[in-house]
């Protein structure tokens, strides 16, 4: 039996990997199984993985879940400033009644979590250095997910709007002063080029996105026992290296920027304070506002130690 | 100039009036989309002020301009398309193969519709918004898949009338009108 | 099955439904609902719908339309013959000058359209008529507009270098800056050959264009070609100077075009503008339908492991990288016989990508080569869009002498692929120097 994955990465990207050590540790275990990967978004368009999967029209994927927060509005928690502090409170999340309550919404839509994973990033700029909320007034910025754009528009930033690939150009030309995406994005899109300070994920970070590895359950539950179990003990292996990648993808960001000659800022916990109360007073009351049991299941968030 | 010497019925002649006004709106929403792109720009580089809707409101619009405007250059025959085989058939088979052509394409545009029934019934009826901070209702823009796909289904019938009333020579400029001046790649 | 069996099916599949004169568009849909249901069951079918609508939800896009707005907001001013007015003056004692002048024009228009018919019928209302009247031979008329035309697609803005960069995740504006020195090697290859072309038919440059003009009546029109001048630093500094992103460029382009045509040259009828936006109208729902299609046919060759399969095989063959580039070459020529420049790009970039930058090529100036492939497509049967164009403003001249009369400029775009394949530096120069290397 073939199953399908899709997702967006290039192949040489740790979510790739990370699909890639599933496929070959259940093509090892000999249960009749075969992941077939489609990488690079060819097969289907990185935002319109989510209802595919679904319908079991894909049987897999690895996705930012909040690129379905449109159709679950409780999956914008997962990429929700200063919910997460670090990697390791973000394993600590992935393992917590709030995530049981995340799980049977994913069940409602039919679609499990196989790997669990979180990756950081930071904030880059043109304009001095972000590290607290003041840093970003009146600056011009292009945040990665609602949340954050409630958040940084609450602190006085002017938000756009505009495709990831077009950030470099933006920056180059004077478009944008700053942005905020993934440690990976960072590196990839070589925006250590045009940027003059960089706050890095560190030992405090305020961007977690949770990018899981997922599969239709219905698929789950027609494979055998013996299929079954590959799968599980294949993404457990794939989770611990996840988080170890996780952690080393800050590291090269880090390094990439510091060679590239652009100063390099850390966020304090004090800083980290200061944004989630200011959260507190944008983003979070808007998702509240939105979700349907949204205080609820915040509050479990916000509960995880 | 299209209805030659037979007088068109009444439903082709609406359907016909559908599609023109069809058109003029995709070109409205083209040039809503310039415009809005243009107070984007100024709104971000002249008063320094966030920008949240316009990126999303202006590819909304493209793709619902693309989907109204089927129906409106079908009505226009300016959809292109490569005549080799019919130049090589006697009038006969090339009067067969217009008409497959019609059907075949009928059926298509009919397919689309049907399931871009069900998206748009899907993202209404589950209430789907697209997930930035304007969070559109996605039913919006989705409405355009099936009433772009209907009404060209609904032209397409019409031309199908036209070509089976028609002779030969009328039926070659309904299946592949090319017109000189506007097919522009 | 084999997916590369597959492969050749859908290869022959589509060209026959393509070739029965149904829409692009509905073609590609036809084939790959086909196939998909035959290779993969019904559970595909629901999905057509959203992976059309994915394929268009991308802001990039929108510079199609928008570009195409620029093009025929101006071809319907009378900026085109003052251009070509302009440049006929200053150029009258050139050996066929008056081809070269509405080479120029061509190529100072293209700087403005993104689609090389618009380009071909902006310049040739005026240029054709007033070419034959003078005496020059039909054929040399004819194939000069439809050969010049084609520029607009390669001398920036472009419509096929945007779908090209989307289909690539390359960037737009590098794409663009690569394209203006070959853009400006073909149009002095196409002069060259204009000149020499005259020469040869006995120094008739004298004989051909009786008309003579003073300094004075040439400074005079300089002032007709500012709206142009204008139009061109506008975009260009939209671009570069940090006001607009490369995609947004596109709208302050359109607006500026429309402007202009408004304020400079008297378009205020509602009627007027109403044509300019009927036409931008047709012509971008067409190139839309079609790059919506072709993202489903794409998705049906990926789906049944087509695409991977065709480019591991592509990838595997021992020979020599310019062995594979002369290849890729006949294929995209062949291909662009056959094909609008869109399809082609859109079902091709994404497969030959990946081989062409594993072979060591650069895939801007791998733009540039496509690009000049798809602009002789626009001039040889069966589908040549400037062909049409031509057709339409000159009924009376035969195709075959509109084709004959494009051949030697055929010539001169081969002679150009070959010049870049020598200096590579040509498409790629311009972009790092004004970008830096490439991400
Ligand atoms: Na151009
Ligand atoms: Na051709």
């Amino acid at each position: 039996e073939e199953l399908r994955l899709s997702h967006q990465w290039a192949e040489g990207d740790v979510r790739h990997q990370v699909a890639q050590m599933v496929a070959d540790d259940v093509a090892n275990a000999g249960v009749d199984l075969t992941i077939q990967i489609f990488p690079n978004q060819t097969l289907f368009k990185a935002r319109e993985q989510y209802t595919p999967l679904s319908r079991g029209q894909l049987d897999m994927t690895v996705l930012p879940l909040s690129y379905a927060g449109g159709q679950q509005p409780a999956y914008n928690l997962t990429l929700m400033p200063g919910l997460v502090r670090n990697h390791d409170h973000a394993a600590r999340l992935s393992h917590s009644p709030f995530m049981d309550k995340l799980t049977e919404i994913m069940a409602g839509d039919d679609v499990m979590v196989l790997v669990h994973g979180y990756l950081a990033g930071g904030f880059g700029s043109n304009k001095g250095c972000i590290t607290k909320p003041e840093d970003v007034s009146g600056i011009s910025i292009r945040a990665a997910g609602k949340s954050f754009e409630q958040m940084l528009a609450g602190a006085g930033a002017s938000i756009s709007s505009m495709a990831s690939s077009e950030i470099y150009p933006a920056l180059q030309t004077g478009v944008l002063d700053a942005t905020n995406t993934s440690s990976e994005s960072f590196v990839s899109y070589r925006l250590y080029e045009q940027l003059k300070c960089y706050t890095p994920a560190g030992d405090t970070a305020l961007w977690f996105m949770y990018q899981p590895l997922l599969m239709n359950k219905s698929t789950f539950d027609g494979l055998n026992a013996e299929q079954q179990a590959a799968l599980m003990s294949a993404a457990e292996k794939a989770e611990a290296f996840y988080l170890e990648q996780a952690k080393l993808g800050d590291d090269v960001a880090r390094q990439a920027f510091a060679n590239a000659g652009v100063e390099i800022a850390e966020m304090s916990p004090e800083d980290f304070e200061a944004w989630r109360k200011l959260a507190s007073e944008t983003a979070y009351p808007a998702f509240v506002a939105e979700t349907p049991d949204g205080q609820m299941l915040l509050d479990l968030a916000l509960a995880v130690e | 100039m299209r209805q030659g010497t037979i007088k068109p019925p009444s439903w082709v002649r609406a359907i016909s009036l559908v599609s023109n006004m069809f058109g003029v709106i995709a070109a409205t929403m083209i040039m809503a989309s310039v415009l809005i792109t243009c107070q984007m720009i100024f709104v971000r580089g002249v008063l320094g002020q966030s920008t949240i809707w316009q990126t999303e409101a202006v590819i909304y619009l493209m793709i619902a301009a693309t989907l109204i405007g089927l129906p409106y250059v079908q009505h226009q025959r300016g959809h292109v398309g490569v005549d080799l085989i019919p130049g090589l058939l006697p009038p006969s088979m090339r009067r067969l193969l217009a008409f497959a052509v019609l059907f075949l394409t009928l059926l298509m545009v009919g397919v689309m519709t049907f399931y871009g029934w069900e998206m748009f019934h899907l993202a209404w009826s589950r209430n789907w918004k697209s997930e930035t901070v304007w969070a559109v209702p996605l039913w919006i823009p989705y409405l355009s898949v099936p009433l772009g796909f209907g009404v060209f289904a609904l032209q397409l019938a019409s031309d199908l009338w036209l070509a089976a009333k028609s002779d030969g020579a009328q039926l070659e400029t309904t299946v592949h009108g090319i017109s000189p001046d506007g097919e522009n790649l | 099955m084999e997916p590369l069996t597959i492969g050749l099916m859908v290869a022959f599949a589509t060209v026959v439904v393509l070739f029965t004169g149904i829409s692009v568009g509905t073609g590609l849909l036809v084939v790959a609902t086909g196939f998909l249901l035959i290779f993969d069951g019904a559970r595909s079918l629901q999905a057509l719908p959203e992976i059309f609508f994915g394929e268009l939800n991308s802001f990039a896009l929108l510079s199609i339309p928008m570009f195409i707005i620029m093009g025929a907001a101006i071809a319907s001013t009378r900026a085109g013959p003052d251009l070509y007015e302009a440049l006929e003056r200053w150029l009258t004692r050139v050996p066929g000058g008056l081809v070269v002048s509405n080479l120029g024009a061509c190529a100072l228009f293209a700087a403005m359209s993104g689609s090389s018919p618009a380009t071909c019928a902006a310049i040739g209302k005026m240029g054709i008529p007033e070419m034959r009247r003078r005496g020059y031979p039909e054929e040399v008329a004819a194939g000069s507009i439809a050969a010049g035309g084609t520029l607009g697609i390669l001398i920036p803005p472009s419509v096929t270098m945007i779908v090209y960069g989307i289909a690539t995740e390359t960037s737009i504006g590098r794409l663009f800056l690569a394209g203006v020195l070959p853009g400006l090697l073909l149009t002095g290859l196409f002069m060259v050959w204009a000149i020499y072309d005259t020469w040869r038919r006995g120094a008739a440059s004298a004989v051909l264009s009786g008309a003579r003009y003073s300094w004075r009546e040439r400074v005079e029109i300089l002032p007709r070609v500012v709206p142009f001048i204008a139009i061109i630093i506008g975009v260009l500094y939209a671009m570069y100077g940090g006001i607009a992103t490369p995609s947004e460029t596109a709208a302050v382009g359109a607006l500026l075009c429309i402007a202009v045509a408004i304020v400079v040259y008297r378009m205020y009828r509602a009627a007027d503008l109403w044509v300019v936006l009927r036409d931008s109208t047709r012509e971008s729902v067409m190139i839309l339908f079609i790059i919506g299609a072709a993202g489903v046919f794409s998705f049906m060759l990926s789906s049944l492991f087509v695409t991977q399969s065709v480019a591991q095989w592509i990838a595997a063959l021992e020979v020599n990288r310019w062995v594979l580039m002369a290849v890729i070459n006949l294929f995209l020529l062949v291909a662009g016989f056959f094909l609008p420049p869109v399809a082609v790009i859109l079902m091709s970039a994404p497969i030959l990508l990946p081989i062409i930058t594993s072979a060591g090529f650069d895939p801007y100036w791998f733009a540039v080569i496509v690009t000049i492939n798809m602009e002789i497509g626009l001039i040889t049967p069966p589908v040549g869009l400037n062909l049409y164009v031509i057709n339409g403003i000159a009924p009376d001249i035969s195709l075959r002498k509109i084709l004959v009369g494009s051949l030697p400029f055929v010539l001169c775009m081969a002679l150009a692929i070959v010049i870049l394949c020598i200096f590579p530096g040509l498409a790629t120069w311009l972009p790092e120097a004004v970008m830096g290397e490439a991400i």
